[in-house]
């Protein structure tokens, strides 16, 4: 079983860091604002909005740091990230989890934060959760934003979507991994790789071309990804890029595809994404994932 | 148990983690196999295992490899389209697996790259291959087939321009697309090779040898944790791009060194990296050097760049599986094939 860390209470505070891509503060104070108003109070880290002129929030040893120091801050309940964007891989050998291991804390956020998913709960089997950051709550409090106020307090998620003419009918229980595919693909072979017997996985990525989800989607098949997969959560690929010669088919086509061969349940569309549309989920928690013709539930156990 | 049949059989397993199979090998005597060479007469099959192309655009090549005293011999897929393919998976992994098998075929160019030979690697059967192994030519995509064969048949390819670069004019064509399709012909026919280019001011200074391996590095990266996964404990390692960002970049060679493809090297070339401006604003602040010397500082081998590999003019003709021995010195550096393993 995965552990679970503490459900946040009124009055708890969360750490936001930017542990990849630079962010302008300013883009994060509706966030501030909302964390706030759900009661919570925010400390805000060194790297949300530093003197950085680069890509990155901060060197790496200032993103380390920061991030270093709310792992270790008993105080801190739980770390936003406030966006992805890249570099957490450059970092992630280096954080120590050793204090983060007695005492877990609520980790959040997706795309590069995908890294510290799988990281986490393949070599501490401690869950966390992926789901929108900062710059999704400047589009208002939607249902979710809402979602992580519900996942942070401790309220079981069922989420259902409509079905989808692709839609692999079936139910499945078991352990949820998964995130953003090129950072999924990527860690492939590594320390931070991630084992699929018996779970769910979901996956979803933004603007990569065609030809490129496919051969990663064949780099997770050959690494026997899918072979004893219970489930297959497809989310957004949004801005998909083609090359001058067609690919051919669609990104649905393509996954549908390379997973004809296996026999598990698969929703398409599920709302889990780089868009507005990303439902906070609990990595390394079991949950059901039931699709029939009428509709596609993610309940969580 | 003899120490051999142990490596032979968890060379059969496949799933055996890169890093337990890379310290078991490191200890060994190179196994190479290299094809034999082609002499005047000999057949190169041409398919296109990935992206698609005509029968016109593979004429050049066809009248130069014949002027070179070859046959040649065109598979199924030349002109075959499916989209980005040069024909479906089964038309594509059935042209290579006939030019696999057919006794005749002395050599197989890919005649380009693109993308697809990984949606086809694991229907080949290389049983026959290995038996009787015949040169396989061709890079970017292809590196599939090179990583493929070095990690589970120990065999040599040839790394190099495919039959979409060969000049149209051979009468008007630079010298360095002479030069570099010339040194195919060297490869193939047994010359032992051997590359001298000036120092670069980042370069690691120092001497190795060892079995040359790689390829495109966002190719190698697709294939980590795969049972097409390199093993390069004792190597010396070769990667070039086209077309990435440098994070993107970046982020391949922490790959890399977290599959613990880094670590246990004998040197490391670093070829042409055609690189993706950065969006404004978005300013990676560091360059192709800079990522590759911060990942290589901890160790201790020598390390050199601009060697003239990649998606450029000056790509020469490199044996993968075969031993090499680099030396990267003050003013120049040299590669050459060490022949005494053969």
């Amino acid at each position: 079983m995965v552990k679970l860390p503490p459900y946040l209470d009124r009055g708890d505070t969360i750490g936001i860091v930017c542990p990849a891509g630079y962010m302008a503060f300013e883009k994060a104070e509706r966030c501030i604002q909302i964390l706030q108003s759900w009661g919570f109070k925010v400390k805000i880290g060194n790297t949300l909005g530093g003197n950085s002129t680069n890509y990155f929030s901060g060197t790496d040893e200032e993103r380390l740091a920061d991030f270093q120091g709310m792992l270790d801050d008993e105080e801190v309940k739980a770390i936003l990230c406030a966006r992805g964007g890249y570099g957490i891989g450059r970092i992630i050998d280096q954080i120590r989890f050793k204090k983060f291991r007695k005492h877990p804390k609520w980790i959040i956020g997706y795309s590069d934060v995908t890294v510290l998913h799988a990281h986490i709960y393949s070599n501490y089997r401690i869950s966390s959760l992926h789901a929108p950051m900062a710059a999704a709550f400047n589009d208002g409090e939607n249902e979710y934003v809402q979602s992580i106020k519900l996942a942070l307090t401790g309220s079981l998620a069922r989420y259902e979507t409509r079905p989808h003419h692709f839609n692999k009918i079936g139910k499945a229980k078991g352990e949820l991994i998964g995130g953003n595919l090129a950072l999924l693909a990527h860690l492939s072979g590594t320390s931070s790789d991630f084992k699929t017997k018996n779970r769910i996985l979901f996956i979803e990525d933004i603007g990569e071309y065609l030809y490129n989800i496919d051969r990663m989607l064949y780099q997770l098949k050959r690494n026997g990804k899918f072979n004893k997969l219970a489930g297959l959560i497809i989310g957004g690929f949004s801005d998909g890029k083609d090359t001058e010669r067609p690919f051919g088919i669609t990104t649905d086509e393509i996954i549908q595809d390379v997973i004809s061969d296996f026999e598990f349940p698969v929703a398409f569309g599920f709302p889990v994404s780089h868009e507005r549309e990303n439902y906070a989920l609990k990595i390394g928690v079991k949950y059901t994932l039931d699709i029939d013709s009428e509709t596609v539930t993610l309940k969580e156990h | 148990m003899n120490r051999k049949h142990f490596l032979d059989s968890i060379l059969t397993l496949g799933t055996v983690p890169a890093l337990r199979f890379a310290e078991g090998i490191a200890e060994e005597p190179t196994r190479v196999t290299t094809p034999k060479y082609l002499k005047s007469g000999d057949v190169i099959g041409i398919t296109a295992p990935a992206g698609y192309i005509n029968h016109n655009e593979i004429q050049p090549s066809i009248l130069q490899m014949e002027s070179w005293g070859f046959k040649t011999k065109i598979g199924l897929t030349i002109g075959k389209k499916d989209f980005t393919f040069g024909g479906t998976d089964l038309e594509r992994a059935n042209d290579f697996q006939q030019m696999l098998d057919d006794p005749s075929i002395d050599a197989i160019m890919c005649a380009r790259g693109g993308y697809g030979m990984v949606r086809i690697i694991d229907r080949l059967n290389f049983n026959r291959f290995a038996q009787k192994p015949k040169w396989i030519i061709g890079f970017s995509d292809l590196t599939v087939l090179h990583s493929h064969l070095n990690r589970n048949y120990g065999i040599a390819s040839i790394h190099s321009k495919m039959c979409n670069s060969f000049p149209d004019d051979w009468s008007k064509a630079e010298i360095i697309q002479v030069e570099t399709i010339n040194s195919i012909r060297q490869a193939l026919s047994g010359e032992t090779m051997k590359y001298m280019l000036d120092a670069n001011q980042s370069n690691i200074l120092g001497k190795a040898e060892g079995v040359l391996v790689g390829g495109n590095l966002k190719t190698l990266e697709t294939l980590s944790g795969t049972k097409s996964d390199l093993n390069t404990a004792g190597k010396i390692l070769f990667v070039e791009d086209t077309g990435e960002y440098l994070y993107s970049i970046d982020r391949m060679f922490w790959n890399m060194e977290r599959s613990g493809k880094l670590a246990k090297l004998k040197a490391l070339i670093v070829g042409g990296f055609k690189v993706k401006m950065d969006s404004e604003g978005e300013d990676f602040g560091r360059t192709v050097y800079d990522i590759v010397l911060e990942k290589v500082k901890k160790y201790d081998y020598p390390v050199c760049f601009d060697f003239p590999v990649g998606h450029q003019k000056n790509n020469f003709a490199l044996k993968c599986g075969v031993k090499h021995r680099l030396e990267v010195k003050e003013d120049s550096v040299i590669l050459r094939e060490v022949s005494d393993v053969r």
